[in-house]
């Protein structure tokens, strides 16, 4: 197509999937003004895309207190008296429910990587270090981000805390870790 | 439980972008192979089990209701299965019961994935994106926000592995990746045939430490197809069958910190256990002429040589170090290329390993051929960790 319908095209489908129109012309410009057979594949700009408001259901406290209170919870099984971090409202092992459990929020690394390629939503953000961690007292390991001046000192056996960001917004990401 | 065989296959080229198909387009190539294979029409088949992973990739949620469509299946019954990277290897398991129960005669296993028409429009790549539409099969509430990829949750349990046994080391990993690209060098179907040296692939960009680039898989598109038959039917076909004589599947806890363990993946233990105790394998080394092991990463392959009991728990560098699992080795490993050299086009893959597996039992793989191979095992994973594992052991009439 000649250069001006592209741009009205461009234009439309940049604003139907809410990207900048100069990356749409940028990834598009070419294929669609050059010359080609009728059979070339042809490729349209496209997403999937779907608005939420998710609940936590029965995680809700454990978002609530990070997000209001800078408190850590776990959950503690009424039978087995394990204890649980990433809460559960229910034993997995016993099925009996939990009780709500403040936590000190120290603990381990039992394992690690540092991200050097990741997602788009996260590629600015690499290298990132990702990590198991035994919260003291709990039976379990949650995974979470890492924070320290020098990644390459990242190692299996840490002793880390939590960090509460100063903006939160009521993700698991409003926490962080460090070395202690 | 009745037998079952493989008695028809067909895998397109895997390929990082086959912009001229759609996945219905895809999947139509390879039923059509399997179906000449087998020497059957359409109509023969009397169902259809559908392994493809993820909606985003195909732009289609429950995609297979269009394949279905297009391969002109309709109004034969069908279910789709998905399980990450186990997805293959779950389809052929899920075919296997539809024929063994008795429920039909003849099943078609269809694996089908794209992947890169996800696309990244800020830096203008599909790599991103595509790893984009991977997170959303993570764990949404605790996991997935943390920015840990496919990569990051299977480098968790080789650091873990590496920090208990100290291996595999990154040059165990590197030998690895060399034998699988080199392997694909024979296979006409691969994506990643290349020659490459040992400090090629330690000098390539870290990908999520300790993995670098050439310690991964590439995302690839294709389709894998086989057709499954009862005993009862099984020589009516073009071709003599290869018999699933086992199965094994586990699904270990994917929130990976609930695990007992951080340093191997027990669903992959467990299923080939099972596995071997159906097939009656007693000592894996000395009956397995050929293993397709699910190396989505170089340190998941060694990890996989101990899971799959080749060693014991913590031997895995070894086997690599001694060549005991190169082509010309003892018990050689994903001659294919692997998700490594041949490729990982998710839904498909299972089944691509499975048919490399058929074609050497069939002595038709060409310059590739394994000698007298009569035994060969497919070892599928999937999810965080290797949530989910399907190991299947094939095994062609002695003669």
């Amino acid at each position: 197509m000649d250069k001006r319908t592209f741009l009205t095209w461009a234009d439309r489908n940049a604003r139907r999937i809410g990207v900048k129109k100069e990356l749409v012309i940028k990834a598009f410009e070419k294929d669609m003004t050059t010359q080609t057979g009728a059979d070339t594949p042809f490729e349209i700009p496209d997403t999937m895309h779907v608005n939420m408001r998710y609940s936590y259901g029965g995680q809700s406290r454990f978002f609530r207190e990070i997000l209001e209170n800078k408190r850590i919870m776990g959950t503690r099984c009424n039978q087995c008296d394990k204890v649980f971090c990433p809460p559960r409202a229910h034993c997995p092992h016993c099925y009996e429910k939990t009780a709500w459990t403040e936590l000190k929020g120290t603990g381990r690394v039992l394992s690690y990587t540092t991200v050097y390629f990741a997602t788009s939503s996260y590629i600015k953000q690499v290298p990132y270090i990702v990590a198991y961690i035994k919260l003291d007292g709990t039976d379990t390991a949650i995974l979470s981000n890492v924070e320290m001046k020098d990644i390459k000192r990242a190692r299996v056996g840490m002793q880390v805390k939590v960090v509460f960001r100063g903006q939160r917004d009521g993700r698991i990401t409003d926490i962080y870790f460090k070395e202690t | 439980m009745r037998k079952v065989g493989v008695v028809g296959i067909g895998t397109t080229q895997f390929r990082s972008r086959w912009i001229e198909k759609t996945y219905f387009e895809l999947a139509f190539d390879a039923v059509k192979m399997a179906l000449d294979d087998a020497g059957i029409a359409k109509d023969k088949i009397d169902c259809v089990v559908y392994g493809i992973y993820n909606d985003f990739f195909e732009r289609q949620f429950q995609p297979d209701l269009f394949v279905h469509d297009y391969i002109g299946m309709a109004p034969k019954p069908a279910i789709r299965v998905s399980t990450g990277g186990a997805t293959g290897g779950s389809a052929i398991s899920a075919g296997f019961a539809q024929v063994a129960s008795g429920l039909y005669d003849v099943c078609l296993v269809v694996g089908v994935e794209k992947s890169a028409d996800c696309f990244d429009y800020e830096t203008g790549k599909s790599s991103p994106e595509v790893l984009k539409a991977i997170s959303y099969t993570a764990d949404m509430t605790y996991e997935q926000p943390t920015g840990r990829t496919a990569a990051g949750s299977f480098a968790l349990t080789t650091i873990a592995h590496l920090e208990k046994y100290g291996n595999p080391t990154e040059m165990q990993m590197a030998k690895v990746s060399v034998k699988n690209h080199r392997n694909a060098l024979l296979n006409p179907v691969a994506q990643s045939p290349i020659a490459l040296t040992v400090d090629d692939v330690m000098r390539s960009p870290m990908i999520a430490y300790p993995f670098k680039r050439f310690d991964n898989c590439l995302y690839s598109e294709g389709s894998a197809v086989l057709i499954l038959s009862s005993e009862d039917v099984a020589k009516t076909f073009k071709k003599p069958p290869v018999w699933i004589r086992g199965i094994g599947a586990a699904l270990d806890w994917a929130v990976i910190g609930n695990r007992k363990d951080l340093y191997s993946f027990e669903s992959s233990r467990i299923a080939a256990k099972k596995a071997y105790a159906m097939a009656g394998i007693k000592d894996p080394v000395d009956e397995i002429d050929l293993a397709e092991l699910h190396d989505a990463f170089t340190g998941t392959e060694i990890i996989a040589y101990e899971d799959c009991f080749f060693c014991k728990e913590g031997g895995g560098g070894r086997l690599i170090d001694e060549g005991i699992v190169e082509r010309g080795g003892r018990l050689p490993v994903n001659v294919s290329g692997g998700l490594i050299g041949c490729g990982h086009a998710v839904g498909a893959t299972g089944i691509m390993q499975a048919n490399e597996i058929v074609l050497h039992l069939r002595d038709e793989a060409g310059n590739r051929q394994i000698k007298n191979a009569k035994t060969g095992l497919v070892q599928s994973i999937g999810g965080p960790g290797a949530a989910w594992t399907v190991c299947l052991v094939l095994e062609r009439d002695r003669i």
